[in-house]
């Protein structure tokens, strides 16, 4: 497969022309009108907002969601559909010549997914909008159409981008993320729908008029994208003061949050618990901080203190208390010999305390990866919980 | 101070209460099917306002009061927005610090400031049906109206201030610039948005959910600065609750850093810029060995260099943060003197002065370190403290910023340090329990 993932972006670009070229010849528009909505949404294709999930929107949706409402209402599917592909096709000439080397790759498969989505739209618009003119009436029949297509275009993007994206991560958390960013999504149609609306009444005022609003929400998703950066980042830095100070292994919390979100992501937590087990995992060393202590060193401390520690270092921040409660437990075993297991022990801990303890076994005592295993296994079903044991050994397989 | 607040709160619910009444007689209230939908929009964005950015605090509510007198149109403008500022007056804070007397206060003043702004629109309304050629000039008045607006807000809040709190505003008019320009953005937004109303009506809903959407992401967005703020200021603190000497010194730094800054004219982001610093000045101590920073008596060669690393491990360790990379770049040169000496961080070329960020956070860490008791002396006296920051200003220490921290000081009222020490070596006697 991957020899011909080269050829990706010609064949698109074929396809794009081709589609154009029909699309064109079939509309009951003027070609002046369909290639004016092309421009539109090719430098709208320029423009792209973060999303939470890492994944970026382009404005282009926006103005490819006005285009079906604009351009003959309704019935004039191939002025749409082919004003889609001009648009997409133009956008990305222009990216192919002053875009930049690394976001190329990327670039090229967003193209690829963003105009089949906006196909998408174009064709389930027109579909439902037929079909709700016979059912509802003439009145309703546009909102029917662009809803419907908006939700069909949102599905399509969501599992699209999960299959995409990611090589090594579970699917199903991937999609759990992507439906995470529909504001985006959501806002993105709103300001295309809006635009449509307004432009025959408004002339050139319409563009004001919906970019005001929109540019406001663009404004929150882009800096609310850069805060979550921001803060993870934080969190990554506190998280290496002890490896600083000489009084952890270098890297350790590194790898042990990487290997722990692989995990989780495995196991099929929701992308909130993922972050808890990030910041966990990173911070899950921190209680270390405190053994520059010259009495500390003398009387000698336990696993246990350094989870005491850090919980109560971490429960000064009143935003992670949740993590805090994650970091006390790290150590406790899954089962004491002789007891039933611990219910209410929740699984981050579980994925920390293992993962923490396979790092600590490649890294410091120098096993290999099998070895390491061995030892989890070992302790699999009393010190670690079989089902993350499991998880463990498949992301690791896997690697 | 009640009664005072009590009396002013009548007097401002009378005005509302006449300002509605004149709005009443002379305007028709707007269809209710027209006027309900933009009352609960105006009720929530003024309930939940939420931070915009560091000049932008204010909550839209001046853009949807226009957008609103707009969208009634001529006739019914003033008594449409006044009666929509008449049932949104309160916030969640409001609400959470039970400020009746404030809310009220609240009420008359956005009531007459509405129905203002009402009657100065007037003029700009197309006579007959609307058109897309009306836009400038509604677009005009709209701004007009919102000045108004602000205006007249802000003159019956500075006299309740005054009158309140028998305090006059030190500078009324030095932010003026920057509210004044959003204020006019407001009120263009605004305008164009009711006008947008009377042509195409389906295209309110849209809007009012793109802004609705934008408001979510502000407002996790502000929840995340706050959670970013208090996690760094958690675990600086509860590091340094461990040191008994050192325990509120960041606090303390930051809180003189901003009294500084603010008397030096710092606003909005560079004022923010200095705070952040100051929380993050001494993090790198946290990688020194802990019986180094406590220890009596001089310091040997090596231990000083080792204590000196803590201004690079700082760099390393929050380089890692973008949003942290200029406070990074000040607090890594705390440690340099304003004639260019000194230890400081990579950014700093030695024999160059640093930064005036840097010059401000050194100061405020003097000042503490001096007013605060260490394990090799107990505190010193704030005389003295100020005393010995003057006499090594223009060498240690940049003499404005001095200045600017006497002054704050004092004016303050706050006093810091022992009441009578007066020299460095009567503090280490006692300290050493000797007799001086």
């Amino acid at each position: 497969m991957d020899r011909f993932r080269h050829l990706e972006p010609v064949v698109w670009a074929v396809t794009m022309l081709a589609i154009a070229f029909i699309g064109i010849g079939r509309s009951e528009s003027s070609l002046v009108a369909v290639t004016t909505a092309g421009i539109l949404i090719a430098a709208a294709a320029l423009v792209t907002v973060p999303a939470s999930s890492g994944n970026r929107f382009s404005l282009a949706l926006a103005a490819a969601t006005a285009v079906p409402l604009l351009i003959g209402p309704i019935f004039d599917f191939g002025g749409a559909v082919g004003a889609v592909a001009v648009g997409f096709l133009s956008g990305w000439v222009v990216l192919q010549l002053f875009g930049s080397a690394e976001n190329l790759v990327t670039a090229n498969s967003d193209f690829l997914r963003q105009s089949f989505g906006a196909f998408l739209f174009a064709a389930a618009y027109v579909v439902l909008a037929q079909a709700a003119d016979v059912v509802v009436g003439a009145a309703s029949a546009n909102l029917v159409g662009a809803v419907g297509a908006a939700l069909v275009w949102f599905g399509f993007e969501t599992v699209a981008w999960a299959l995409s994206t990611y090589d090594r991560v579970s699917r199903r958390y991937l999609i759990k993320l992507a439906v995470e960013d529909w504001p985006v999504a959501f806002s993105l149609f709103a300001v295309g729908a809006l635009f449509a609306y307004v432009l025959p009444e408004l002339g050139w005022w319409a563009p004001v008029v919906a970019l005001l609003p929109y540019s406001f929400a663009h404004l929150a998703f882009y800096r609310s994208h850069s805060a979550r950066i921001t803060y993870s980042q934080t969190i990554r830095s506190l998280a290496r003061i002890p490896e600083v100070a000489g009084l952890s292994p270098d890297g350790h919390s590194d790898r042990t949050a990487e290997l722990a979100v692989a995990v989780a992501t495995d196991l099929g937590l929701n992308p909130d618990e993922v972050r808890m087990v990030e910041y966990a995992a990173r911070l899950h060393d921190i209680g270390r901080i405190t053994l520059n202590e010259l009495n500390i060193i003398k009387v000698g401390f336990t696993d246990d203190d350094i989870a005491r520690w850090g919980a109560e270092i971490i429960s000064e921040a009143p935003y992670l208390t949740e993590v805090a409660a994650l970091v006390r437990q790290q150590h406790d075993p899954y089962r004491r010999p002789g007891e039933r297991k611990d219910p209410d022990l929740p699984i981050p801990s579980k994925i920390i305390k293992a993962a923490s303890a396979y790092d600590h076994a490649t890294s410091e005592l120098g096993f290999s990866a099998l070895e390491a295993l061995e030892v989890l296994h070992r302790g699999a079903a009393y010190d670690y919980d079989p089902d993350v044991v499991e998880g463990i050994r498949h992301i690791v397989m896997t690697r | 101070m009640q009664a005072v607040k009590v009396r002013l709160a009548i007097a401002y619910a009378a005005l509302g209460v006449t300002a509605l009444a004149v709005a009443m007689v002379t305007q028709d209230f707007p269809p209710l099917r027209d006027w309900a939908p933009f009352a609960v929009v105006a009720f929530l964005t003024v309930y939940h306002a939420v931070e915009v950015n560091d000049h932008l605090t204010a909550s839209p509510a001046a853009m949807i009061f226009l957008a609103t007198a707009v969208a009634f149109g001529a006739g019914h403008a003033a008594l449409g927005a006044a009666a929509i500022s008449a049932v949104s007056p309160v916030t969640k804070s409001d609400i959470a610090e039970r400020r009746i007397a404030l809310s009220v206060i609240n009420w008359g003043q956005t009531v007459v400031a509405a129905v203002m702004a009402g009657f100065v629109l007037e003029p700009f309304f197309p006579d007959g049906a609307w058109s897309q050629r009306d836009f400038p000039l509604v677009a005009v008045g709209a701004m007009l109206a919102s000045m108004v607006y602000h205006l007249v807000n802000w003159g019956l809040v500075s006299f309740a201030v005054r009158v309140v709190y028998r305090k006059r505003e030190v500078r009324p008019w030095s932010r003026m610039g920057s509210i004044l320009q959003s204020t006019v953005v407001m009120g263009f937004v605004g305008g164009l948005l009711g006008a947008t109303y009377h042509l195409v009506p389906v295209a309110l809903p849209l809007i009012f959910a793109l802004f609705g959407v934008g408001y979510l992401a502000f407002s996790s967005l502000s929840e995340l600065r706050e959670a970013q703020e208090a996690t760094l200021r958690g675990f600086i603190k509860a590091l340094e609750a461990k040191d008994l000497y050192t325990r509120g010194h960041t606090e303390r730094v930051a809180y003189f850093s901003q009294l500084i800054a603010e008397r030096m004219n710092y606003r909005g982001t560079r004022l923010e810029r200095v705070r952040w610093a100051a929380l993050i000045h001494d993090v790198g101590k946290l990688a020194v060995p802990r019986d180094l920073i406590r220890k009596r008596g001089p310091l040997e060669d090596e231990e000083y260099l080792q204590l000196q690393t803590h201004a690079h491990v700082v760099e390393d360790l929050l380089a890692e943060v973008e949003f942290l990379r200029p406070m990074v770049e000040i607090a890594s040169g705390h440690h340099s003197r304003f004639d260019g000496g000194g230890y400081g961080g990579t950014g700093h070329a030695h024999g160059t002065a640093p930064s005036q960020e840097a010059r401000i956070l050194a100061v405020a860490d003097a000042f503490d370190a001096m007013t605060s008791t260490r394990s090799y002396r107990v505190a010193l006296s704030q005389e003295f403290a100020f005393q010995e920051l003057r006499s090594n200003a223009g060498t240690q220490f940049d003499p404005e910023v001095v200045e600017a921290l006497v002054q704050s000081v004092v004016e303050s009222g706050e006093r810091y340090g022992s009441p009578n020490l007066g020299s460095e070596q009567d503090a280490r006697y006692i300290a050493e329990g000797k007799a001086r």
